[in-house]
């Protein structure tokens, strides 16, 4: 039940946050005032009152309200700390009481009605502490949990473990076919085969159960920006409703990480440019209410996140003019209305005169296009005029294993990142042409370019007749990266790469291999954003060899 | 003033653990390259044999590549092609020396490891600029001892990525 899962989360939460400010009070009442203290403690409960509210706590918001005022009171020196510290130590009693209420019975709201007034009277100067509630040695216990904390090192180490185990069962798969090969012994050749047929799919599983330790459903996310969105929306004087799909698809806790700011970024610019003030909606004969749709799906290996509104939609003629004038874009080109519309993702570009904090900048699509291509996934845009525009984020489910496809080029093998690969096919080189200096190769009746792995890595080239195009997609844009040889699909286990002598072009990471060897991540995204790669080609023009 | 014969590979713990340490000497651990040079034992963490190294494409000249130390990806660097010396070859004394500054792990690629060498500190002095053949920008100071001049390397400097300058001008970085 969602709202089961829900308030078991915020009940966790709370206690750390409760166990976080009785600390807070110990201290207080063993070293006596210390306004750094009483901020974080100030912290602690404002987030919680944040949390409670979004729960729809009212009584407890404000009861945390009351306590945050008391606590500001005595940092700005009008309330002696000495004469109100059992009134504190009692309210965290009574936050662990409504806590505890809400774990043995969720149906029931706290009512803390009562608790208030015997705050307020408790730390006004006339009052005192006659009001002290009996000490229920219980209630110290706090509710019981399902859940633990884990420190989120813990599965890295466990992930890194799987992933040597991974690169081990590789081994023992060219082993078996070595062993094959040169024992002749029917048997036990077959036993040999089912054990480690056996211990892959244990080693599956292990890396599938850790994956799943780590993974949180998205909801953690979406819940951050209910209050930026109505707030956002009160400030602007627009009617905004948020709606949230898929919330329990679950995605890695380090994907989820990285998603924040992005969809910061792309929510904040629906709400200023792409959602109108209600009297303009109105007059288009739109809802008064401006809708914004978060949604998660899982789609195989991904995770599909779309941000929707139904606002004015990108103008596409505006976009093309400032392509145009950035250069971005030449006069004569004839590019098709997705690939105009994904140039908004370019450094620097934006279409507002005015800057309005984050969003008008125009840097915030071109960083969160970088973002999501560090975490190896995709951003696309779709959008209609008045009908509202769609960002969709396609995201692999894990950081550290993907699959990739290992290509081969001047001896040497390259991986390419699955999440970008189309298909791949084998051609003669004398089917790729030049045209206007560039390289191309018509496939299914459009003209790619063709982007030569050799010659971007600065590696011998060697001229063959055969090749391999491993054609790259993003969006509409095709791109064909050419190799010698294709070695197959495997999953690969990603290692960063140490950026000490700074990024090495073209190369996004390292992976470790079973006997060992390490292979290059190919830095596809970098190919993408190139310039010289990807001016749009004409299908019309003669050929020139 | 001690020499102490260090292992063909081994930790640098280890080495410390037996000759121990004191404090009005510089522990240096002393490599080749034609002329003899040094780095603090406290940024060494191992040396290793020079075994597969995987070149990185687009990366400066200077960087060998980058090598498999117990399923971590290192990047090594040539220090003969960083310091601009004369260019070498990778021969069996070779080795890879891993250091680390602050956060960073790098290996340095060297013609030989001899000595981890207890310098007092009288004994260094600031590099006469003349002589040298590398840019004293990366050098904290020689160490003079028995006949025997040992350039000390800043490898933080070297790390950092500036340009080097030779007699011949300035190297590209």
């Amino acid at each position: 039940m969602e709202y089961g899962s829900l308030l078991r989360d915020f009940i966790d939460d709370a206690e750390g946050h409760l166990s976080t400010f009785d600390d807070a009070l110990l201290t207080l009442e063993r070293q006596g005032h210390d306004t750094e203290i009483v901020l974080g403690a100030l912290g602690t409960l404002h987030t919680l009152k944040g949390n409670a509210g979004m729960m729809g706590f009212e009584s407890l918001q404000n009861y945390l309200h009351l306590l945050e005022d008391i606590l500001k009171k005595v940092n700005d020196g009008d309330l002696p700390m000495g004469l109100i510290m059992g009134a504190l130590m009692d309210s965290a009693n009574v936050l662990r009481s409504a806590l505890q209420g809400l774990g043995r019975d969720p149906v029931v709201i706290p009512d803390l009605t009562d608790n208030i007034l015997a705050l307020q009277r408790g730390v006004s100067r006339e009052g005192g502490n006659d009001e002290r509630p009996n000490i229920d040695p219980a209630a110290y216990l706090g509710a019981k949990t399902d859940t633990i904390r884990v420190d989120f090192k813990k599965f890295d180490d466990l992930l890194g473990l799987v992933g040597e185990l991974l690169i081990f069962k590789t081994r023992l798969n060219q082993l078996e076919l070595e062993i094959r090969a040169a024992v002749n012994n029917k048997p036990l050749i077959k036993e040999l085969h089912e054990g480690i047929g056996l211990m892959g799919r244990t080693v599956a599983g292990l890396q599938e159960g850790i994956m799943r330790a780590r993974m949180l459903p998205v909801r953690h996310v979406f819940n951050k920006f209910r209050r930026m969105v109505r707030d956002l929306a009160e400030s602007q004087g627009k009617g905004i409703q948020l709606v949230c799909e898929g919330e329990d698809t679950e995605i890695d806790k380090t994907v989820i990480d990285e998603l924040e700011e992005p969809l910061l970024h792309i929510i904040r610019n629906a709400i200023d440019h792409g959602l109108e003030a209600p009297g303009e909606r109105i007059g288009k004969g739109k809802s008064r209410q401006g809708m914004i749709r978060l949604s998660a799906a899982q789609e195989s290996n991904y995770v599909v996140i779309r941000v929707g509104d139904d606002g004015r939609g990108i103008d596409i003629d505006k976009v093309r003019e400032t392509a145009l004038r950035q250069g971005l874009l030449k006069a004569g080109d004839s590019a098709g209305r997705e690939e105009i519309l994904s140039l908004i993702f370019s450094p620097g570009f934006t279409t507002k005169k005015e800057v309005s904090d984050i969003s008008g900048r125009g840097i915030g699509l071109d960083v969160v296009s970088r973002n999501v291509a560090r975490l190896n996934g995709q951003i696309s845009v779709d959008s209609s005029p008045e009908r509202g525009t769609e960002m969709i984020l396609k995201l692999p489910l894990s950081l550290a294993i993907i699959p990739a496809l290992m290509t081969e080029v001047d001896g040497k093998v390259y991986a390419v990142p699955m999440s970008a690969v189309e298909e791949s096919v084998k051609v003669r080189d004398e089917d790729i042409h030049i045209i206007n200096n560039h390289e191309v190769i018509r496939f299914r009746e459009k003209l790619m370019p063709v982007v030569r792995l050799d010659e971007y890595y600065g590696l011998n080239r060697a001229r063959r007749d055969r090749l391999y195009l491993v054609i790259l997609g993003k969006g509409e844009k095709r791109l064909a990266l050419a190799v010698d040889r294709l070695r197959g699909q495997q999953e690969i286990v990603i290692k960063p790469l140490d950026d000490t002598f700074g990024k090495p072009f073209g190369v996004a990471g390292a992976s470790l291999m079973g006997d060992g060897t390490i292979v290059l991540i190919v830095d596809v995204m970098e190919f993408w954003n190139s310039s010289e790669v990807m001016r749009p080609v004409k299908s019309r023009h003669p050929y020139s060899v | 003033m001690s020499d102490i014969q260090l292992p063909a590979a081994g930790l640098a713990e280890d080495v410390l653990r037996i000759y121990g340490q004191e404090k009005k000497e510089l522990q240096i651990v002393a490599f080749s390259l034609g002329e003899e040079y040094g780095v603090p034992i406290g940024q060494v963490l191992e040396i290793v044999r020079v075994g597969d190294i995987t070149m990185v494409p687009n990366s400066p000249p200077y960087v060998e590549g980058v090598i498999n130390l117990r399923g971590r990806v290192l990047p090594v660097m040539n220090l003969r092609k960083r310091l601009n010396l004369a260019p070498g070859e990778i021969k069996k004394a070779s080795r890879v020396i891993v250091t680390e500054i602050g956060s960073k792990v790098i290996g340095i690629l060297v013609d030989g490891v001899s000595h981890v060498i207890k310098v007092p500190c009288m004994f260094v002095e600031a590099a006469p600029e003349e002589v040298m053949e590398v840019d004293t920008d990366f050098i904290q100071g020689v160490a003079k001892l028995r006949g025997r001049l040992i350039i000390l390397l800043d490898l933080e400097k070297l790390l950092r990525g500036k340009a080097v300058s030779t007699d011949q001008g300035v190297a590209a970085e």
